[in-house]
């Protein structure tokens, strides 16, 4: 399987947006001949909650890393707000018959912010290194045979196997972006990114900030600000009164207890949107006494996924009891566990397990889990499991995840749109991310055969068995879906949250 | 020698009682004893009594500090956590000064290379920043309740080298030291009859100066979430868990804050005081170590 | 040069060199496999394997340090675990802010506790004196995360006077720097000028006592001359040197601050470093302000030498 040697996505953070899908959308954003009032020039400050930890959009796997590169760099494809894939550098494509071969037809004329022209081979390249150097999307061209550049305008990509999901595996997200060879060899691009996007890398300030300035070689609708400074705010409450000081314009990092208020007042512009991450507890299967379903079983039982999802959110959160969110189009709904510490201990005592102490893994890079984690304690205390939490840097979260060194862990998924996405790597015996090693043949034989089904309807009845199966057997206990929160000032016109958490800057004005 | 330590120690009590930011500074650290002692049963509620519907709840009778948000007793949480920072404040000063008093002892009483080898080592630790240092040794430790108490250890240990040094530099030269070298009294023998209780005067004053630093510092690693874990409750890790409701909820920063503030102020009183009675010369490097930053 | 610069030169060389010994050790220590547990799921075995060799970690250990050592001379301080840059050059930018909020912190505290330190002295006994002594003792018990806090939510919040945090480079715009460096600054500050008010009031104090002092005054010259003329004169030698150290140690990087205000100086970068477990670039800082620790001292010890010639005697 060429996932296993696939290491995107920090552990279980995906950045792996995206393919055709469902989402719930907010209204359109009117895109062309969007020449608003006023608007033109000024810089707009976003104020992201981290700092990226580089600035190659092949290499890095963190969020904030492409919070800036989204504004930077071009994919072939890209999703619109309906999470549909548009044209974008190619401006169409053709499918042979037997569904192996894809044409795709380039936009003439588009050059890189150095002003050096983007052609075919600058797509042949940018995929070669991402397979070649085994890159964290490498993955997505798991059926890729080869790339071909005939002429500058014409790409050819051969399949080993017909991937009717390639589009949003060429365009879900920016990781799979089309680079500079000249950038990428001086080794500038870690730190100063050559793109063909709407905006250019200017300065990068670690600890501090990323400044990028309007590429005034962009292909499109020339970008009304002149630039965009991404500062780095971890706290929230910084970042709300940056907001409101006007020393930034634009945040994703509010205070969640204060969003409902915010939502109201009328001083910010705050949207809510469901997204399509999820957060989950997994059992290590691969230990005593977690093999034992009765034993999964009890401990989501014995949850409280309400009030866990208020400790942790704020409630800016769905609860759910499998991975896909309501909003899409493969959501399955099932709820078969409800809150009923009897039910749990009748459970453990079926498994003939007592006093147990689990070790619970959490990490300080992402607060919820340990917020959540204390609410999980109190809750496995009512039916004498005693948690011993333990809370370590992400690094470490990450070396012991992969180690097994470990009774639980919590965490999220970010991102994730297609059910193979959901589903495979993590449920598969021989997923990449199956860290609580479950496994199930059966679950096995659905989740290979709907990766390779064409018919919509049977792939949605084979992943509805999965995920049946899947809850079943608890081998996560999904906790909830979190909301997409953004805020911006009144100053700022034609932005959009969207459900992907693609920050778009593009089509943005700032009046006075 | 104990007919003097005695009169030095009544002389030392009754300076005390005669100013009244020392006994201030007493009282309050009694209580802490008290509260470090006894919080889990003065506390009116669980530590982790997680209650999500009672979240961020502000100070009521039923919650005299108000509820953090995860609904926990702040009160109760402020009372436990006394016992963290005094734990990790006797360890971490006691390891300081074990360790550091040894090698001051045999730094000052031997001399030569001993001396030179010994203090350039400590100078060495002397070199960093207390907390950079800290915060080092925690990176390379993992964050944790004893890996906290070990970085503060290390990181006060060269003061009281240099104290003890000092004292012991001065105390050698003396005559009735000279007369017992003479004599043929063992090292051992000298170092505890008479060296020893001539400098026991500037650690005393330096140990309780640095338990108030050493509780600062723990309070600054729990601020930065490498000091204690949750969920422990520890003062700093309370500011560093509130920092992001502090706006609507004062209470968060506020309590732990001035628990943290009147700890270090306690033992700074009674610190200074000590000095004032105890070692006039001024052997104690007090100042030096004062900032935590 | 006198034998005493030079016995100082010399023992300064001596302690920076266990200074990288113990930088050194800090990546020998961590237990497990450093470049491993950095790299987390983004491992992949060249990526590893690149890092592993330019941290030379693949050789013996003494071999290890005498190349540390070797390259640090000459400006090498290895490459980021996270980043792939020359810690070198990331620690190097980070400079400007650290010594720009330092200094300000120590002019405010020097602004603070001159004339408070001096008047407290002057008028021994009296109501400044007592407000003095409260005021030091507050700034070195009060955590000054908290004061920091308070401080945002004072004049941040409440007031809406000063942006709560974040950082603008005194040469792109000197007015926001400024507007930003004031909540950090004052927060260090305040802890500074409280060791300096005592330090400065003792050591007028005891000029004051002195039997020149009371000469003086036996003359018939007002408090105020002899405070002026003799008094300050000759307490200010050691204030200086106090100042100087407090320098010194600010210059180290204010962590707590810095992570509070989202100061990018040093010790911002050390808490990511720590953080992301960026072994080199810990490494790095520590190092650059062990040294500049040492620096600075070395530059009081002589400066105070000149000032003071009783001390070359020693």
């Amino acid at each position: 399987m060429s996932r296993i040697g696939s290491r995107l996505i920090g552990g279980a953070l995906a950045l792996a947006l995206v393919t055709v899908g469902g989402c719930s959308s907010g209204e359109s954003v009117d895109v062309d001949g969007a020449a608003t009032q006023g608007g033109a020039g000024g810089v707009l400050t976003a104020a992201i909650g981290g700092e990226p930890d580089q600035l190659d959009p092949h290499r890095t796997s963190a969020y904030y890393s492409f919070e800036v590169l989204e504004n930077v760099y071009d994919t072939l494809v890209e999703p619109d707000e309906n999470l549909r894939m548009q044209p974008s550098l190619a401006t169409k494509w053709t499918t042979s018959a037997d569904q192996l071969t894809w044409t795709f037809t380039l936009r003439g004329g588009v050059r890189f912010s150095d002003g050096s022209p983007l052609t075919a081979e600058d797509v042949k390249y940018s995929y070669d290194r991402i397979v070649g150097e085994k890159l964290n999307a490498a993955y997505r061209f798991a059926a890729v045979k080869s790339v071909a550049a005939p002429d500058p305008t014409t790409v050819v990509v051969t399949l080993s196997a017909p991937t009717p999901n390639l589009l949003a595996n060429l365009g879900g997200f920016k990781g799979v972006a089309i680079v500079e060879k000249s950038n990428v060899e001086s080794g500038a691009i870690k730190t100063k990114p050559v793109g063909s996007g709407p905006f250019a890398v200017a300065s990068y300030t670690s600890g501090d900030s990323v400044k990028l300035v309007r590429n005034d070689n962009y292909w499109n609708t020339k970008p009304k600000l002149d630039g965009v400074t991404f500062t780095f705010v971890k706290d929230p409450t910084v970042a709300l009164q940056n907001l409101r000081g006007g020393e930034a314009q634009w945040t994703d990092n509010l205070p969640p207890q204060q969003v409902p208020a915010l939502t109201d007042g009328g001083e910010l512009t705050v949207q809510r949107k469901p997204s399509a991450d999820y957060w989950y507890l997994a059992l290590n299967q691969a230990r005593k006494p977690y093999g034992d379903v009765n034993v999964r079983r009890a401990v989501a039982f014995a949850l409280d996924p309400a009030a866990i999802t208020k400790a942790a959110k704020f409630g800016l959160a769905t609860v759910n009891q499998t991975a896909i969110p309501k909003g899409s189009s493969w959501y399955y709904e099932y709820a078969p566990y409800r809150h009923d510490p009897e039910q749990a201990k009748a459970l453990l005592g079926q498994a003939g397990v007592s006093g147990l102490t689990m070790d619970l893994m959490v990490t300080s890079e992402y607060p919820e889990t340990v917020s959540a984690a204390q609410v999980i304690a109190a809750q496995l205390k009512e039916v004498g499991i005693t948690v011993k939490i333990r809370t370590l840097d992400f690094a470490q979260w990450l070396d012991e995840q992969g180690r097994g060194t470990f009774d639980a862990f919590m965490l999220g998924w970010l991102g994730n749109i297609d059910p193979d996405e959901f589903y495979y790597a993590q449920h598969h015996s021989g997923g990449a991310f199956n860290f609580q090693k479950y496994r199930n043949p059966a679950v096995d034989r659905l989740l290979d055969a709907a990766r390779t089904q064409t018919d919509q309807g049977a792939r949605k009845q084979a992943y509805d068995q999965a995920a049946k199966q899947i809850v079943d057997d608890a081998s996560y206990i999904y906790l909830y879906n979190p909301d997409v929160v953004q805020g911006w000032s009144k100053k700022v016109t034609g932005y959009q949250a969207r459900t992907d958490r693609a920050i778009r800057f593009r089509d943005v004005a700032l009046t006075k | 020698m104990s007919a003097a330590r005695d009169s030095q120690a009544r002389r030392a009590l009754s300076a005390l009682r005669h100013d009244p930011p020392a006994v201030a500074g007493a009282v309050v650290l009694l209580a802490l004893v008290v509260v470090g002692t006894a919080g889990r049963w003065l506390a009116p509620a669980g530590v982790n009594d997680v209650d999500v519907d009672q979240m961020l709840h502000p100070p009521s009778w039923a919650h005299p500090f108000g509820t953090d948000e995860l609904g926990r007793d702040v009160l109760s949480r402020v009372l436990v956590a006394a016992r963290v920072s005094l734990e990790v404040g006797v360890v971490s000063v006691g390891i300081a000064l074990l360790v550091g008093a040894g090698i001051g002892l045999v730094a000052g009483y031997y001399r030569g290379w001993v001396d030179n080898v010994l203090m350039r080592g400590m100078d060495v630790l002397f070199a960093f920043p207390v907390l950079l240092l800290a915060v080092a040794i925690v990176a390379v430790l993992g964050p944790g309740l004893l890996t906290a108490m070990i970085a503060i250890g290390v990181v006060y240990t060269p003061i009281f080298a240099r104290v003890t040094r000092a004292g012991v530099l001065s105390v050698r030269e003396q005559v009735f030291v000279r007369a017992a070298v003479s004599i043929g009294a063992s090292d051992l023998r000298i170092i505890r009859r008479h060296v020893l209780p001539n400098i026991a005067a500037p650690l005393i004053v330096q140990t309780s100066l640095s338990l108030a630093f050493a509780i600062l510092s723990e309070a600054a690693l729990s601020f930065l979430g490498l000091g204690i874990q949750p969920p422990a409750p520890a003062w700093g890790r309370m500011l560093f868990d509130g920092r992001g409701f502090v706006t609507e909820a004062w209470w968060l920063g506020f309590f732990p804050g001035a628990a943290i503030f009147l700890t270090v102020l306690a033992f700074n009183l009674v610190g200074d005081a000590l000095r004032d009675v105890l070692d006039p010369r001024q052997l104690t490097l007090g100042e030096a170590s004062r900032s935590t930053t | 040069m006198s034998r005493f610069v030079l016995r100082r030169l010399l023992q300064s060389a001596v302690v920076l060199l266990g200074v990288t010994l113990v930088v050194f050790l800090l990546l020998q220590l961590v237990p497990g496999d450093p470049v491993r547990v950095a790299l987390g799921t983004r491992f992949d075995p060249q990526t590893y394997e690149a890092l592993r060799t330019r941290a030379g970690l693949d050789r013996p250990l003494v071999a290890q340090y005498f190349s540390y050592v070797g390259r640090a001379v000459t400006g090498d301080l290895g490459v980021s675990f996270r980043s792939g840059q020359p810690v070198t050059r990331i620690v190097l930018e980070r400079l400007p802010a650290t010594l720009s909020l330092a200094l300000t912190a120590v002019l405010i505290a020097v602004l603070v506790a001159f004339p408070l330190g001096v008047l407290a002295a002057v008028r021994s006994g009296s109501a400044l004196d007592h407000a003095a002594r409260v005021f030091s003792q507050f700034g070195v018990s009060v955590p000054d995360f908290w004061m920091g806090i308070m401080g945002i939510l004072l004049f941040a919040g409440v007031l809406g006077w000063l942006p709560p945090s974040g950082y603008v480079p005194l040469t792109e715009d000197p007015a926001g720097w400024l507007a930003h460096v004031l909540l950090p600054a004052a927060t260090v500050g305040l802890v500074t000028a409280s060791i300096l008010t005592r330090f400065i009031r003792s050591s007028v104090l005891e000029v004051l006592s002195a039997d020149y002092v009371r000469t003086a005054e036996a003359k018939g010259l007002r408090t105020r001359v002899v405070v002026l003329r003799h008094v300050l004169r000759n307490a200010l030698i050691p204030v200086i040197t106090v100042v100087a150290v407090q320098l010194a140690s600010l210059l180290g990087g204010v962590i707590v601050v810095e992570v509070l205000f989202a100061w990018p100086g040093i010790g911002r970068l050390t808490y990511d470093a720590v953080q992301a477990r960026d072994y080199p670039v810990l490494q790095g800082a520590v190092l650059l302000v062990a040294a500049l620790f040492l620096l600075m001292n070395l530059l009081v010890d002589i400066l105070y030498a000149r000032l003071d010639p009783r001390i070359t005697a020693r």
